[in-house]
């Protein structure tokens, strides 16, 4: 079991800058759990916490059901990939697998049978007597990757490991990564600021901003169901269409959403949620991913500024109003002339379009099984 | 085709075209770098007329010159290595050579790694304001000048100094550090490294402040102890600025500046003060001043500065990645 528990975790500074706030978080072994947020939003401060880098200023911290807020780096059974390796330049990559065996004064024998295990997992074995300047940075993340599993830790914690690679590196190690963890089966915590990476590796994701936890879900949940217009903004790629003074309506009982003139009548899911959180008619600023905008349809317009030709799909930047509008059209399903200058109409099913609070920027249609239990509004509990 | 392609791939530089288009180049690399050429000039200037132009002057080491002479002109007198001869035949020759190459190595191996030392400790230290105002503190002795520096010896060392006040308010008897030959060295050697050793530390901690911290945390998580990670990490990333100051200081061992040894010597410790450099001044400039063969001396002694200068370089260049060319 290496389940690490995060209890009201919180990191100020001598400057009394607070960097992260009262986090709480419970990964489950073998969980791959993913913080992923803007430059500044805690992330990294939270994951040196749990590696012992950085004193916790208030909390607990949890490791296999230890209490490890006092204990030192390396007796917390963890172990870090670093964005920039930090692999030891004079050492070759055989040393370098090897170091912390070596300060364990584990019998030579076995450093050298689990270098070599690790080596051949990681095809690292040809490049064992090299130094890391010799490698390339493809090679080097897997040489600190190596470092991280020689060690067989109960907890392993990568900070922005893919962040110095370029694109094409960055995806193949993206695979890498996933198969790693198929074979190696323990805890992870991976931050990065990439939500292509968050999305793709994380069981969960904790998404951060300003050092608080906005939303902790599963990639598809904070996909589709995103807390507040921050979470619907960072996550998705391109980023969710918003649409500024839109109204809630409520009319015989049932709500509906009233974009640029145009209403929409909303599922069942979004009146239970909408009930569930007592929603009264508002301003509200509606969400509809570029995914979810069907072109040629409906009675929403929008002029077409740019239209990208991406190969399998266009990118359309068109303007609808003040508000700029993407939207993605697979190539082989387009009929409609999207070429520049052009209006085209489009629209959405409504079950896709997000309410959020024009005020708070809470999304009005989100809500969790618990709270719906508790009949409790659940998003008025979370402070920005 | 195929043998179109092998002709194109056989091209040589010397193929190219050496006419106006590459002049043209030349003219074009020359105008981008005019700033920064114009920049340097002042330090080559500097440098040719302070460095390279005296070297003319040893010439006179092969000739039998005399104060007023010209270096070169119809009536000069080549002597050929006769002043090196006389040098070597010298009854100095050999107490002046061991005088310079002791107070040299003993300085070398107190002065070498002492700043080296204290970098990493002031490195390692948690207190970054403590270790700036050590530093401070450390660096502060090498703005004395010589004259002061040894005036403060005088008064601490001197006969009726503060140390023999101590040790006579203790009941000791007074010593004579400047008449005697055995504390010659010691006071010369600790008093330059306590000048010297925090300013020679500054380019280490310069180089210490390069070590990406990541590797200090990767060392942390490891289990590296702090003394493990000054070994592991701090070490290493220095090494190369210790192959290159080592080159440096071995290339300089027996180029020991006179001002100081003049300045400390007397008639009581002239046995182990007089230094080849203090020698050369002495028979270059005062009393009936022989400059030829206070030049040969000079000059023997730079060739041995020189060859060990190589020898470092080629010995480091072999054993190590780091060399000065």
């Amino acid at each position: 079991m290496s389940e690490v528990i995060l209890k009201g975790l919180k990191k100020v500074y001598d400057n009394k800058v607070t960097a992260v706030h009262d986090v709480n978080l419970q990964i489950a072994d073998k969980e791959f759990i993913v913080l992923v947020g803007p430059s500044g939003c805690g992330k990294s401060t939270t994951l040196r916490m749990v590696a012992g880098l950085e004193e916790i200023s208030d909390g607990e911290l949890y490791i296999d059901n230890r209490l490890v807020n006092d204990v030192a780096p390396k007796d917390r059974d963890i172990a870090m990939v670093f964005q920039n390796y930090a692999l030891y330049p004079h050492m070759t990559v055989y040393d370098n697998l090897a170091f912390a065996l070596k300060l364990r004064k584990t019998p030579k024998a076995d450093i050298d049978k689990k270098v070599r295990e690790v080596a051949e997992i990681l095809d690292i074995t040809q490049y064992l007597e090299r130094k890391p300047k010799a490698l390339s940075g493809g090679q080097r993340q897997r040489v600190a990757i190596g470092r991280a599993m020689v060690r067989d830790p109960k907890v392993f914690l990568m900070d922005e490991p893919l962040s110095n690679l370029d694109a094409k590196l960055r995806n193949q190690m993206r695979a890498e990564i996933i198969k790693l963890r198929s074979r190696i089966n323990t805890t992870f915590m991976y931050v990065t600021h990439d939500q292509t990476e968050a999305m793709t590796l994380g069981d969960r994701i904790v998404i951060m901003k300003d050092g608080y936890v906005n939303q902790i879900g599963t990639p598809q949940e904070v996909f589709n169901r995103p807390v507040n217009l921050f979470v619907a903004g960072f996550i998705g790629m391109p980023v969710m269409n918003f649409f500024d003074n839109c109204r809630l309506l409520k009319e015989n009982g049932k709500y509906l959403a009233e974009i640029r003139g145009v209403k929409f009548l909303l599922s069942d899911f979004q009146q239970k949620a909408l009930t569930q959180n007592r929603a009264e008619p508002c301003e509200i600023v509606a969400g509809i991913r570029p995914q979810h905008v069907t072109v040629g349809e409906g009675e929403l317009s929008a002029k077409i500024e740019v239209s990208e030709m991406m190969g399998s799909e266009y990118n359309i930047h068109a303007r609808c109003g003040t508000d700029e509008v993407v939207m993605l059209i697979p190539t082989i399903d387009l009929t409609a002339d999207v070429s520049m200058g052009k209006t085209v109409t489009f629209t959405t099913k409504p079950s896709l379009i997000q309410l959020f609070d024009k005020e708070s920027g809470h999304n009005l249609i989100w809500y969790d099984e618990e709270s719906a239990a508790n009949d409790a509004p659940v998003c008025k509990t979370y402070t920005f | 085709m195929v043998l179109a392609a092998k002709k194109d791939s056989g091209t040589s530089r010397t193929d190219l075209p050496q006419g106006p288009v590459f002049q043209n180049k030349k003219l074009k690399a020359f105008k981008e770098n005019a700033p920064f050429l114009i920049m340097i000039f002042p330090a080559v200037l500097v440098v040719f007329l302070f460095n390279y132009l005296p070297i003319y002057g040893v010439l006179i080491a092969f000739q039998d010159f005399m104060p007023g002479d010209k270096i070169l002109s119809d009536t000069t007198i080549w002597v050929g290595f006769d002043n090196f001869k006389r040098f070597f035949s010298d009854p100095q020759f050999w107490p002046l050579m061991k005088n310079t190459f002791l107070i040299c190595i003993y300085g070398f191996i107190i002065g070498f790694p002492l700043p080296i030392l204290v970098s990493l400790m002031l490195n390692s230290l948690k207190g970054k304001k403590t270790a700036k105002f050590l530093q401070t503190i450390f660096t502060a002795p090498h703005f004395i000048s010589l004259v002061v520096l040894v005036g403060m010896l005088t008064l601490f060392f001197g006969r009726y100094g503060l140390v023999n006040n101590l040790v006579a308010s203790g009941g000791g008897e007074r010593y004579s550090y400047f008449l005697e030959t055995g504390a010659f060295r010691p006071l010369y050697i600790l008093s330059s490294n306590w000048q010297d050793f925090g300013w020679s530390a500054v380019i280490y901690i310069a180089a210490l402040s390069n070590v990406d911290p990541q590797q200090h945390e990767a060392a942390i998580l490891d289990g590296a102890t702090r003394f493990q990670r000054v070994i592991h990490v701090d070490l290493p990333a220095i090494m190369p600025m210790i192959s290159v100051m080592l080159i440096m200081s071995i290339g300089g061992l027996m180029g020991v500046g006179y001002e100081k040894a003049l300045l400390m010597q007397t008639d009581g410790n002239l046995a182990v003060s007089e230094l080849v450099s203090t020698y050369v001044y002495k028979r270059g400039l005062t009393g009936v001043p022989d400059q030829a063969y206070a030049t040969a001396i000079g000059l023997f002694n730079s060739i041995i500065n020189v060859v060990l200068l190589i020898i470092a370089n080629t010995t480091s260049k072999k054993f190590s990645e780091n060399s000065l060319w």
